[in-house]
């Protein structure tokens, strides 16, 4: 085993003797060095930048290692992300990304000037907001009884001739009320993107996490639209109270709006 | 003796190929399973929402993340050793490139 594997397989990232490394959050414009505080991942380190002409880097000192990405870590990353953001515009950049050295912070910012500065250009006072849209299987599926007469029928005949009632007359109303969840589930999500449009710039939907989300998606917004965005989520969730629960989440960097591919290599 | 016969003096070339055919198969699909960490991301995603909406307590999720971290890191490995990239750890400009 090489000693990387070694480094991987303790729980917690363990340093390769002596080397300092910079772990690296995100890049701004800025053309003087800035102090963030201890912030930064690994305990509260020191968070500062990394400077190239009016690009930074913004940074905190770290042994080399590989950072799990446990809630700690992903926390202390955001943080510093949520905390820089607060007076700048930012290009996010992946999770545990470790560079050797200064020099090497500043050959990534000498060698993609142009795409971050295009980007942050473009990302001029925009920010990010998460919402999931879960639903209560249950509840819909009572809507959709309440809603749908050939449900409704087929359910009311199979509850009066219990006995009788055939597996095929069951079986077709399973086909029926999950079909009927399809169609429920496009039009709640359809409604929903409808209605941000107007408040937002752009959204993105990921792919949804176990069997109760139905929406996974992430919205572009102008920082002059954050409140219309806001009231317009709360509005929208008071006409789903029932049969929705929304989880809306931000401001959060653009994470899902930034694709910048690093030409990135081992440092070895 | 009959049967045990037959099996080890089995037709040849056939079996024989077929054995390799689905060993190269397996190893492929081994491969692919052991170093495709998807999965493990979708576990973990799923796991903090069921923290979010209250379904787990702490302690359970904090045991559950460990599980799921020695799982990316066995990935990592795997990875490793079939000489494929990994997120994580230290990285520089590569060499003669210019981003667009």
């Amino acid at each position: 085993m090489s000693d990387r594997d070694n480094t991987a397989e303790k729980s917690e990232a363990t340093p390769v003797e002596g080397v300092e490394g910079k772990y690296v959050y995100c890049i701004i414009r800025n053309d003087r060095s800035r102090e963030f505080g201890e912030i930064g991942i690994g305990g509260g380190a020191r968070v500062y930048t990394v400077n190239h002409n009016d690009l930074a880097a913004v940074v905190s000192d770290t042994p080399i290692v590989i950072y799990d990405p446990t809630r700690e870590n992903v926390l202390a990353h955001e943080f510093v992300n949520e905390t820089v953001m607060r007076e700048f515009t930012l290009i996010p950049m992946s999770f545990g990304t470790v560079f050797r050295s200064d020099n090497d912070v500043m050959a990534l910012l000498k060698s993609t000037y142009q795409a971050f500065t295009d980007v942050l250009d473009k990302m001029q006072d925009k920010i990010e907001f998460g919402l999931k849209i879960l639903w209560d299987r249950d509840k819909v599926v009572a809507a959709i009884e309440r809603e749908n007469d050939e449900i409704r029928r087929l359910k009311d005949e199979i509850t009066r001739n219990a006995a009788s009632s055939t597996y095929f007359a069951r079986m077709q109303l399973g086909r029926l009320v999950e079909a009927a969840m399809e169609e429920a589930s496009n039009r709640y999500v359809t409604h929903v993107h409808e209605q941000l449009k107007d408040v937002s710039v752009a959204s993105r939907s990921n792919k949804v996490i176990g069997d109760r989300m139905i929406l996974n998606a992430a919205f572009l917004v102008d920082r002059k639209a954050e409140k219309a965005f806001d009231e317009k989520v709360k509005e929208i969730s008071r006409q789903y109270e029932d049969l929705l629960t929304f989880k809306y989440t931000g401001p959060w960097p653009p994470y899902n709006f930034v694709n910048i591919k690093l030409k990135l290599e081992k440092a070895t | 003796m009959g049967l045990l016969t037959n099996i080890l003096l089995a037709p040849f070339l056939g079996p024989v190929w077929g054995t390799r055919w689905t060993l190269e198969k397996v190893d492929r699909v081994v491969r692919e399973e052991l170093t495709d960490d998807t999965p493990i991301k979708e576990d973990l995603m799923a796991l903090q929402l069921q923290l979010e909406m209250g379904e787990i307590e702490d302690a359970e999720y904090v045991r559950r993340e460990a599980e799921i971290m020695q799982r990316l890191r066995e990935v990592r490995e795997w990875r490793e050793k079939y000489g494929m990239s990994t997120s994580g750890g230290p990285v520089r400009v590569a060499e003669g490139d210019e981003t667009e």
